[in-house]
């Protein structure tokens, strides 16, 4: 998985390790055996030495960060092998139960659409793995048509409602004016949907989530999914756009996730030349989720 | 009836369980977080017969909970069933005292047996018990090991080990007076070969020490030998 961006950086601290090094033997052998004690070439041995100083700072940066990535991946595999384990542990379970065992009409209809239910979700966790991928990629030009924002926010409730069995009076959506924007429709709803079954998700029990979708100063459309779940401490509020990033905690242990939601969020903002961010006066206090398509030029009506 | 707790917070996967192992002709009852074992198991004493444990669980892991069970005196059968099928993981969770692993996906059919495994050893145990057959023992100083009863005695003390934890026993004591590799009790014990982490056999020997030896800082029977393993003496005052 590591990219080639990721590649050339480990080349670019790998140049600047080598130059630190022959910048210090320079030193040594200017400053110390050649005696540079006077005029500009003091100037020039002060500036070295800041050199080197600035040299290992950012190479200590460097490395912290690989480890954290590191740990971030770690922690990324274990939820994988959870998130397509699980469902497939169930289908099997139940796969087994029917075979084995003579079970009524109901029951047979039941274990059946528990099947479903789990192929859908590993269908997911698989589709979420692989866009990604895709998002990050900028080699392959997205795929952008004329939609309405408006229109796809709705089938994107909706099919949360089904998904999650979620009354409406839970789950609110007025649709408003018509918002066309330039898009990938499949990118668009993806971003839209992760937004608000992470909502459903992390609402637990008593769960109310409103929908929006505006046009704001006539550039851009916006939908906003606010929720009155747990709500998310002001440090964390740009974390968790990072790819694979979980806030630690009881909470990310009761919601399963791969870490890749609102990472896919932001890089199809970034894509369509929008933007994402999340607003949170702190937890306990809920949370809303902002997401801003550019509005399609008239000339495109 | 035999009572069989399930403890898993994936609800497909509770109830799939429930409905086959009710099949089977078990009392199930299904709990969904770490917490709530441990309330049942530890701080309400429930009786069950065989508990069924994953590992990823909201708030407190299973490893966690079979670790406070073992801690608390809890010693009834633990099968941990988990997605996390690596070795490390595999090691911890005997280390922390279950009797049994079985990762998901798994088949229904080795599920049931494996429960029915544990759950006929605990019924010979139980059979066995009055009539005090104690034919395979062995005694060192004022210890003396059970290996069918999977119970260790102390002068008047009874310690009851989990299996592994008699397996790790009976290794060393079938070894006695030698230098025993953990590579080679990880391949004889747990029949692991991969290049594993072999440190949670420690573990397993810090608890042993604590129920044999009589000052566990200051190790007589259960000896460390440096870059090898461990050496298991019965009889400290022959050897010198």
């Amino acid at each position: 998985m590591i990219g080639i961006a990721r590649k050339r950086s480990i080349a670019f601290f790998i140049a600047l390790c080598a130059c630190l090094i022959l910048v210090s033997i320079l030193f040594y052998v200017g400053w110390v055996l050649l005696g540079w004690h006077r005029g500009i070439l003091l100037f020039l041995g002060a500036l070295l030495l800041v050199f080197i100083i600035a040299g290992i700072v950012l190479n200590t940066a460097f490395l912290v960060r690989e480890i954290r990535r590191n740990e971030q991946h770690d922690a990324f595999i274990n939820a994988v092998t959870h998130e397509l384990k699980t469902p497939v542990a169930s289908i099997r379970l139940y796969v087994e139960t029917l075979q084995a065992r003579s079970l009524d009409e109901t029951k047979r209809k039941e274990f059946y659409n528990v099947i479903l239910s789990d192929s859908d979700r590993l269908l997911g966790t698989i589709e979420q793995i692989l866009r990604s991928g895709r998002v990050r990629s900028s080699s392959r030009k997205p795929n952008f048509a004329p939609m309405n924002l408006g229109e796809a926010v709705g089938e994107c409730v909706a099919r949360a409602r089904i998904l999650h069995h979620v009354a409406p009076e839970s789950l609110e959506y007025e649709p408003g004016p018509q918002l066309p924007i330039l898009g990938d429709n499949d990118e668009v709803k993806a971003a839209v949907s992760n937004l608000v079954d992470n909502a459903i998700k992390y609402s637990g029990t008593d769960m109310h989530v409103q929908v929006s979708a505006a046009r704001i100063d006539g550039r851009f459309a916006e939908v906003r999914v606010k929720d009155r779940g747990p709500g998310i401490a002001p440090v964390e509020l740009k974390r968790i756009f990072k790819r694979f990033y979980r806030i630690h905690g009881p909470i990310a242990m009761r919601v399963k996730g791969t870490g890749l939601g609102l990472y896919i969020v932001r890089s199809v903002a970034k894509r369509h030349g929008g933007r994402a961010w999340a607003e949170s006066a702190g937890s306990g206090h809920g949370s809303t989720f902002v997401i801003q398509f550019p509005i399609a030029p008239a000339t495109q009506q | 009836m035999t009572r069989i707790l399930v403890v898993e917070d994936e609800l497909h996967l509770a109830e799939g369980l429930r409905f086959n192992l009710e099949a089977e002709g078990y009392q199930v009852d299904v709990v969904d977080s770490g917490e709530a074992a441990v309330d049942l198991l530890i701080e309400k004493a429930r009786k069950y017969d065989i508990v069924v444990l994953d590992v990823m669980l909201p708030g407190k892991s299973g490893f966690d909970v079979v670790a406070e069970m073992r801690q608390a005196g809890q010693f009834v059968p633990v099968l941990i069933l988990t997605a996390r099928g690596h070795s490390d993981d595999v090691l911890t969770g005997f280390a922390s005292g279950a009797d049994d692993y079985l990762t998901k996906p798994f088949e229904l059919t080795i599920l049931i047996a494996r429960i029915q495994g544990l759950l006929r050893r605990r019924e010979w145990l139980q059979r066995t018990r009055p009539v005090e057959v104690r034919s395979q023992s062995f005694t060192f100083g004022e210890q003396s090991v059970y290996f069918d009863l999977l119970e260790l005695h102390v002068r008047d003390q009874i310690f009851p080990l989990t299996v592994m934890e008699m397996n790790v026993l009976k290794y060393l004591i079938q070894h006695e007076n030698k230098p025993v590799s953990r590579k080679a009790m990880l391949e004889e014990v747990w029949g692991l070969h991969e290049d594993t982490d072999t440190r949670a056999i420690d573990n397993f020997m810090v608890r042993l020490r604590r129920y044999i030896e009589p000052d566990p800082t200051k190790p007589q029977h259960l000896l460390t030998v440096r870059g090898v393993g461990y050496r298991f003496v019965a009889f400290p005052e022959k050897l010198q």
